[in-house]
């Protein structure tokens, strides 16, 4: 299946104008800095929907958290080909940017864009909560020209 | 126990003198007496090392491997560890699964890690690497590829910049800590 | 049980200080709070040092020499290193600090601006005017503790007025 039609994704892409409903691939310490945004956040919440989703078919973004080992890299593909289209991956975190720290281990993967195109890139190590609401904020200005702020 | 108690009945029951390292008491045992010795310091009522906190592994390059076991008593609050060496071109101890179930985890990643073989363990199959991983890394001489294939950013000199840096074939460059010498590994 | 604390009251006082701290638009950062890293590029001398301590390899630097004239009219020729490049890949980075500590010339600062995020991964990588644009960010330094001892600038700016003002007198 091909990228999407214009008019459909515009369509799509309008539900997730207010909300974002966000899954969290969260395999390392940068998993914890998710949880403290959006437990704690208020602005993350009203961006992000509170609860984590039911399953992969409601998702809108995919927010990979934690160093991508190779043994893991199969796992995070197949969440990714789960997702319904359009999907979007934002990268949270030095080692799912560029494999981070652990760039010369012998069993990680530099960044998860070398398994999923990758959306929005957040740096730290750990990023702060407030860094991933930057984040999904830049992310959501990909889906419509003007988000709300 | 004090360390001192804990090594004088060590010695007394294995026969073996154990020395102070690593802020612990540690105890080389001859290969073949290596499940009778767990078995041994598990079993006696004073030691009660019956807590296996875990069992790894050392290269030591040119004499072989040390394989690692460090044990615990709760009820005494004093440890050992105990240390089999084995030969580089015969590295396989006996397994500890008998003495200890959950040394069967440890023994699947020593194995894995190290290519170190244990005999009488049910099943040597990796546990943390990823399937079609070859190698075994933490070998002394496993190349650290990404840190050999990837140009380190100081081998620029000062008033230098990067494509004379590369060119530069004078005089030793510094290296990066870590990289293998260029040679030692084979090229592509 | 005395001394034990109610598990719901220290929840909600943890989520509490959690969201205090959390809340973009009052936020109270920390001093010496790691954002991102600044660049003084007066100060730096292309010593290289930083580069060769980072332990993820991020700092990029490439410079040339330049000669100055000599001070005096005998003197040397002076030769100075001149920056072309320093980069610092924030996508690798791992803001331990290292590059920070180990520079002899405080060239390095920390900033704690953290909204940098990138939708390629180039966008991460800071060259040097924007590693300056972000030293306008780097706060003042915080006080010292006030048992801490003074500032070696300021002992020795004492004991200088000391010997000008008090002719001789020990510091």
């Amino acid at each position: 299946m091909g990228p999407l039609p214009e008019p459909v994704r515009l369509v799509l892409d309008a539900g997730r104008r207010y909300r974002l409903s966000v899954l969290d691939v969260g395999l390392a310490c940068c998993a914890v800095e998710f949880v403290a945004a959006s437990l704690g956040d208020a602005a993350v919440a009203r961006l992000a929907a509170d609860a984590p989703p039911p399953g992969p078919r409601t998702v809108d973004v995919m927010v990979v958290a934690g160093t991508v080992t190779d043994a893991m890299a199969p796992a995070v593909r197949a969440l990714w080909e789960q997702l319904p289209e359009p999907r979007r991956v934002l990268s949270f975190g030095a080692c799912s940017n560029t494999g981070g720290p652990y760039w010369d281990s012998y069993c990680v993967t530099k960044g998860v864009d070398q398994i999923v195109p990758v959306d929005v890139y957040v740096p730290g190590c750990p990023p702060r909560p407030a860094a991933l609401l930057h984040g999904l904020r830049q992310l959501s200005a990909l889906t419509t020209p003007d988000p709300p702020a | 126990m004090t360390p001192a108690q804990v090594a004088a009945r060590v010695e007394a029951l294995l026969g073996l003198a154990p020395r102070e390292a690593y802020g612990t008491l540690v105890v080389d045992v001859p290969r073949e007496q290596w499940a009778a010795a767990a078995t041994a310091v598990r079993d006696d009522p004073e030691l009660g090392l019956v807590l296996f906190d875990v069992l790894t592994a050392v290269d030591e390059q040119q004499d072989g491997f040390d394989v690692v076991l460090r044990l615990w008593s709760p009820a005494g609050r004093h440890g050992l560890v105990l240390r089999a060496r084995c030969p580089r071109d015969d590295a396989r101890v006996p397994s500890l699964t008998g003495v200890f179930a959950g040394a069967a985890w440890h023994e699947r990643s020593v194995a894995e890690m190290f290519d170190i073989g244990f005999d009488g363990h049910p099943g040597l199959t990796p546990l943390l690497l990823p399937a079609g991983f070859t190698g075994s890394p933490l070998r002394k001489d496993f190349v650290l590829a990404s840190r050999a294939a990837r140009a380190w950013p100081g081998t620029v000199e000062p008033g230098q910049s990067a494509e004379q840096a590369a060119a530069s074939t004078g005089r030793r460059r510094t290296q990066a800590p870590g990289v293998p010498r260029p040679g030692s590994w084979p090229q592509p | 049980m005395t001394g034990v604390p109610d598990d719901e009251a220290a929840l909600a006082q943890g989520l509490d200080v959690l969201r205090r701290a959390v809340q973009p638009g009052a936020a109270q950062l920390p001093s010496r709070s790691r954002g991102v890293i600044a660049l003084l590029e007066e100060n730096c001398t292309v010593c290289m040092l930083c580069a060769r301590e980072c332990p993820d390899w991020c700092i990029y630097i490439e410079s040339h020499q330049e000669t100055d004239p000599p001070l005096a009219p005998r003197g040397r020729p002076r030769v100075r290193n001149v920056l072309d490049r320093f980069a610092i890949d924030f996508g690798l980075c791992m803001y331990c600090g290292i590059c920070v500590e180990v520079c002899p010339f405080d060239a390095l600062f920390w900033s704690p601006e953290f909204e940098h995020a990138g939708a390629d991964p180039d966008d991460l990588v800071h060259e040097r005017e924007q590693l300056r644009a972000w030293m306008w960010t780097v706060p003042v330094p915080p006080p010292l503790d006030p048992a801490a001892e003074p500032p070696a600038e300021v002992v020795a700016a004492r004991r200088a007025e000391q010997r000008a003002g008090g002719g001789g007198h020990p510091a």
